[in-house]
């Protein structure tokens, strides 16, 4: 209950994992290909995790490994983990890992996701103090939501250390009254 | 897919820039909110159905059992999203009192709710409350200070006749420099009408 309000964990929920019914359910619309508002079992359906997961508690289906933690990704991440997007494959590549392992049979996903984290994590900090602004953005594009709040993390600690041994400014305006960019809609 | 509107909500929410505030979007929360009353019909009506063929609703694990769980966990997860999006905006009115003080500009009261207005008004007067009954404002000195006074400029006109707190006045006229109690330049500077110089 403690991430009750969390958007992040809300968002991570959101994932779509693949599940096959085990029991039919009528009067819903959740099954794309199905011609009426109902669900046979054994088909095939794409839900979003928070779903596929109660359903999973009560043996109503079974969960199939998501498409982010397939074999190529895997082989991928072996081969070297700091310069595979995972954004794209799971902007919570490590947060839905965490949720999907105790409901798939596969046992291997915590050691990926270890290893994975690991390796990166050194890459992050190392790009975060080194890395000129530019460079530094487009390495962005591959991260995690966390490994991202490492890297401004890393960043800002830095810039905090700079500011306390120069001194400058202490009082600031407000940031929510600060307009550097336009709000992109 | 259900669920898919609320999560929408909440992404808008958190790809907004840091310690910005977005428009409250009423549109899609009525969406959302009609979805649960969508869902709400729906699971009455298979439960009814249930019932009407003689099932215990508590025991049976038919294909409409199935079917009304689906409805009430898409109706909960309805709800923690809407709830979700409340609560994370009201921290962040609640914030606002503490960065910009108890006046807020225009542009940032448009962003609000007629509900999120009036509680960041409620908040704004027990914290007043607050500190008269302690007689300390506990909404200045936010950075430890240095020295009582600094030196700043105005960045805009501001107007003349402004009370100080050692009851003179000061014409805070568009790009003076003065030098000022640091309590009083204070709010002036996180509202953006002045800035702190240095050096």
């Amino acid at each position: 209950m403690a991430k009750y309000y969390d958007i992040d964990d809300i968002i991570t929920e959101e994932e779509t994992v693949s599940v096959i019914f085990q029991k039919a359910a009528s009067g819903v619309g959740i099954d794309p290909s199905a011609e009426m508002d109902f669900v046979e079992a054994g088909s095939k359906v794409e839900l979003p995790f928070w779903l596929a997961h109660e359903l999973h508690l009560r043996q109503a289906v079974s969960v199939n490994v998501p498409l982010c933690f397939n074999q190529k990704t895997r082989l991928e991440i072996q081969a070297d983990s700091a310069s595979v997007d995972l954004r794209s494959r799971c902007p919570f590549f490590y947060e839905f890992g965490c949720k999907m392992a105790p409901l798939v049979a596969d046992r291997t996903i915590g050691f990926l996701l270890l290893s994975a984290f690991k390796s990166r994590y050194k890459e992050v900090l190392t790009k975060a103090h080194t890395a000129s602004f530019e460079a530094g953005s487009k390495f962005w594009t591959i991260l995690t939501k966390e490994e991202i709040n490492l890297y401004e993390t890393a960043q800002s600690a830095m810039a905090s250390f700079k500011k306390w041994r120069i001194g400058g400014a202490r009082f600031q305006i407000a940031s929510i009254l600060r307009r550097k960019r336009k709000p992109t809609e | 897919m259900y669920g898919r509107k609320g999560c929408q909500l909440l992404k808008e929410l958190s790809s907004s820039e840091k310690g910005h505030l977005p428009q409250f979007n009423s549109d899609l929360f009525e969406q959302v909110f009609a979805e649960c009353s969508q869902h709400h019909l729906e699971l009455q009506s298979l439960i009814r159905k249930m019932q009407e063929e003689g099932l215990d609703v508590q025991t049976a694990k038919n294909a409409d059992h199935h079917g009304a769980l689906i409805h009430h966990l898409a109706l909960v997860r309805n709800k923690r999203c809407l709830m979700a999006y409340v609560y994370n905006r009201a921290d962040n009115v609640r914030s606002l009192l503490w960065k910009i003080g108890h006046v807020l500009p225009k542009e940032i009261e448009e962003k609000l709710s007629h509900s999120e207005e009036v509680y960041f008004k409620k908040h704004s007067a027990r914290l007043k409350s607050y500190m008269s009954s302690l007689q300390v404002d506990l909404t200045v000195d936010m950075v430890p200070p240095k020295d009582p006074y600094i030196k700043i400029r105005v960045l805009d006109d501001i107007g003349e006749g402004i009370v100080l707190s050692d009851d003179k006045t000061a014409n805070f006229a568009r790009h003076s420099i003065h030098f000022l109690k640091r309590t009083d330049a204070e709010q002036f500077i996180s509202r953006g009408l002045m800035e702190e110089l240095t050096g």
